[in-house]
């Protein structure tokens, strides 16, 4: 995928847009309508979080505007692409080269350091080694990690494991960060630690997030707070 | 970070996992590759000793002499066609045929007769290295005379004991003599051991009153690497009005079995390397399984089935390729062993034949270019055969599901 298509265009006011987007899954006889005709739109630079009881599809959303998962019905837009037209190679490129992901545990590959796990994602796309280093570098430093790099995840904390897939997520400056319950597996401190770390990179970079949390902190940072109750929105609010 | 540098750390990962991965394929390209050096060995050696006991490589008969032995069906100016074959790079021998009544004490049996030239039959063949009891033939002794080792037996004769051959002459007057036993031969292959009696060309001139003219021509090429096929038809053009034969024609049976021994070495290697892709199967499995998790987040952000596919032949790759070198270098010296050493079957067997071909007891390994590398290049292609369905199911991972696996 050629990287020029995808600049962070200003021009474009939604990174994301959903047009009645439903997910129907079977569970045995039954239907579980997991997202239930959703409609929603998020603008470039937003610090946005998807509340709501668990299976709620919180998660659900996120996998679809990834490009993970495909909506029963209706139609998701990231930057210009409607991701229903696009083949499953052109869909990993746009995961690649647009977004980051961040789950919620587990995110990083074990046989690699910290450094390693950082660079991944910019190797993957076939930037070279040297010119790597250097953001790699800052990146690791912004997130708290420098003197790091050469841990291996399972000489890490969770926190600090965070801290890398986070790192991971933006090195490659995506137009969207999509993170799955980011601060579930940490302690509350190690969350606080990590939100503020997002929050800076989305002020001061203007790296746009889009979290799914339970976590009232989240929330509570959030500048804009989506409920989800049985797969609808509940209700969108923006704050501060 | 690259495929090959990631994927030689998932094989360090599961450290035991691999290294009995590793060791199955070694163990069974080590086993491999002396199974078939010993193939070889055998096959070789059977060639070995029907060819340079006996057949030689090329014969060359008056045409129908081979359906109807008789004494009279000559080859004549042999000494001509000897020197024709030299300057084409051949070497040969003449041979003389006939049959008659042995007898010693009580015992007597019928003999082929062979009337060889002692220089130019040790150039052809190796016979007169395997004399078991006694010595070979030699020009002072004109009386002396070699025979097989069951017609000694049958005949009940020791080195040193008298025979009196009789038959019928070329004149069809009664050809006898007396003749005493020289040596007696090991067992080199039925026809041989059973009637096998050598003796001196003038010496069988004299007792058979033939003059002039010999049977067969044995030929033996002195640059082996030239096609025995090509000398064939080359030998038939030469002389269009004699039989020209190469050993597979003479000794069909021979060929086939030698023939054969290719498809049986694949046949062996194919089940023995069942089980090694058992293994490779099974191993790359679990470690796919148990990172489901892993391929998923690695598609997610952005990793294609196919980098997930090559990632695990790589992994697979690396393997096999050490398995390839440690199967080579332990492998080769084992075969190496057997090769000098050889397996001692003297107790199982003593002068074993099969179909007239004379088996040494001494099993030896041959390591041959084939016999190293077609169980190495066979473990390879088997362990990539292998590892077909677990990249297949790790490039096919669905992320969504991948992720929330358990
Ligand atoms: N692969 C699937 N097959 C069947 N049902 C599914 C599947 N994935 C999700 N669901 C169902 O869809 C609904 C929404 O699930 P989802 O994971 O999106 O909820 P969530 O809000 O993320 O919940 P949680 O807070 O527990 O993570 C749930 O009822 C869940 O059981
Ligand atoms: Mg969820």
């Amino acid at each position: 995928m050629a990287g020029e298509v995808h600049t962070n265009n200003p021009a474009i006011k939604d990174i994301v847009r959903l047009e009645s987007v439903s997910k129907v899954y079977q569970q045995g006889q039954l239907e579980v309508r997991a997202v239930d005709n959703v409609s929603l739109e998020i603008d470039t630079g937003d610090f946005c979080a998807l509340c709501g009881p668990s299976g709620s599809g919180k998660t659900t959303v996120l996998n679809m505007i990834g490009g993970l998962d495909v909506p029963s019905s209706g139609q998701v837009w990231l930057e210009n692409h409607n991701l229903a037209r696009l083949s499953r190679s052109e869909l990993a490129s746009i995961r690649r080269d647009r977004i980051g992901f961040v789950f919620q545990a587990y995110n990083l590959i074990p046989v690699m350091t910290a450094y390693e796990n950082a660079e991944f994602v910019l190797r993957l796309q076939g930037v070279p080694e040297s010119e790597c280093h250097e953001q790699v570098m800052m990146i690791l430093d912004e997130v708290g990690l420098k003197g790091m790099e050469h841990r291996r995840p399972d000489e890490m904390s969770g926190g600090q494991q965070q801290r890398v897939a986070i790192a991971r997520a933006i090195v490659t400056r995506p137009a969207i960060v999509l993170a799955d319950e980011p601060t579930a597996n940490v302690d509350s401190a190690t969350a606080d630690a990590l939100l503020d770390l997002m929050q800076k990179l989305n002020q001061e970079d203007g790296v746009s997030f889009l979290f799914s949390t339970h976590d009232q902190r989240v929330m509570d940072r959030a500048r804009r707070l989506i409920r989800l109750r049985d797969g609808r929105i509940e209700s969108d609010e923006a704050r501060r | 970070m690259n495929l090959i540098a990631l994927a030689a750390r998932n094989v360090n990962r599961n450290r035991h996992r691999s290294l009995v991965t590793i060791g199955a394929m070694t163990f069974a390209g080590m086993i491999m590759i002396l199974y078939a050096s010993l193939m070889e060995g055998l096959f070789l050696s059977t060639e070995r000793n029907a060819l340079a006991m006996n057949i030689g490589e090329l014969q060359i008969h008056v045409k129908g002499y081979r359906d109807d032995p008789d004494l009279y069906t000559k080859i004549e100016g042999s000494e001509k066609i000897i020197s024709k074959l030299a300057a084409n790079g051949m070497t040969a021998s003449p041979r003389l045929f006939g049959f008659a009544l042995a007898a010693a004490g009580i015992s007597s049996a019928g003999v082929q007769l062979r009337g060889i030239n002692l220089e130019l039959e040790s150039k052809v063949t190796r016979i007169h290295e395997h004399v078991y009891k006694g010595e070979w033939l030699n020009r002072v002794d004109m009386k002396g005379v070699v025979l097989g080792r069951k017609l000694a037996r049958t005949l009940s004769v020791n080195v040193g004991d008298e025979l009196v051959i009789v038959g019928q002459a070329a004149d069809g007057s009664m050809a006898n003599d007396l003749f005493q036993v020289k040596g007696i031969l090991k067992g080199v292959g039925e026809e041989i051991d059973r009637g096998g009696f050598y003796m001196l060309d003038t010496s069988f001139r004299e007792l058979m009153g033939l003059t002039n003219g010999i049977h067969e021509i044995v030929i033996v090429r002195d640059d082996k690497t030239v096609e025995i096929e090509q000398v064939t038809d080359k030998l038939s053009a030469i002389f269009p009005h004699y039989e020209v034969l190469n050993w597979r024609k003479l000794q069909p049976l021979i060929a086939e079995i030698l023939d054969l021994s290719d498809i049986n070495i694949y046949i062996m290697l194919f089940i023995t390397y069942i089980a090694v892709a058992m293994v490779v199967l099974n191993a790359m499995l679990m470690s796919v399984f148990e990172r489901i998790r892993e391929f998923g987040v690695m598609r997610a952000i952005g990793v294609g089935p196919w980098q997930l596919f090559s990632l695990i032949y790589t992994e697979t790759l690396i393997q096999v390729c050490i398995a390839v070198v440690l199967a080579f270098i332990f492998g080769l010296p084992l075969a190496w062993y057997f090769q000098l050493n050889g397996i001692d079957l003297t107790q199982f067997i003593s002068g074993m034949s099969f179909g007239g071909i004379a088996f040494d007891p001494i099993w030896r390994a041959e390591l041959t270019q084939r016999s190293v590398m077609a169980p190495l290049v066979t473990l390879v292609l088997i362990a990539l055969v292998a590892v077909l369905y677990p990249a297949i199911k790790a490039a096919v991972i669905q992320p969504v599901k991948a992720i929330h696996y358990r």
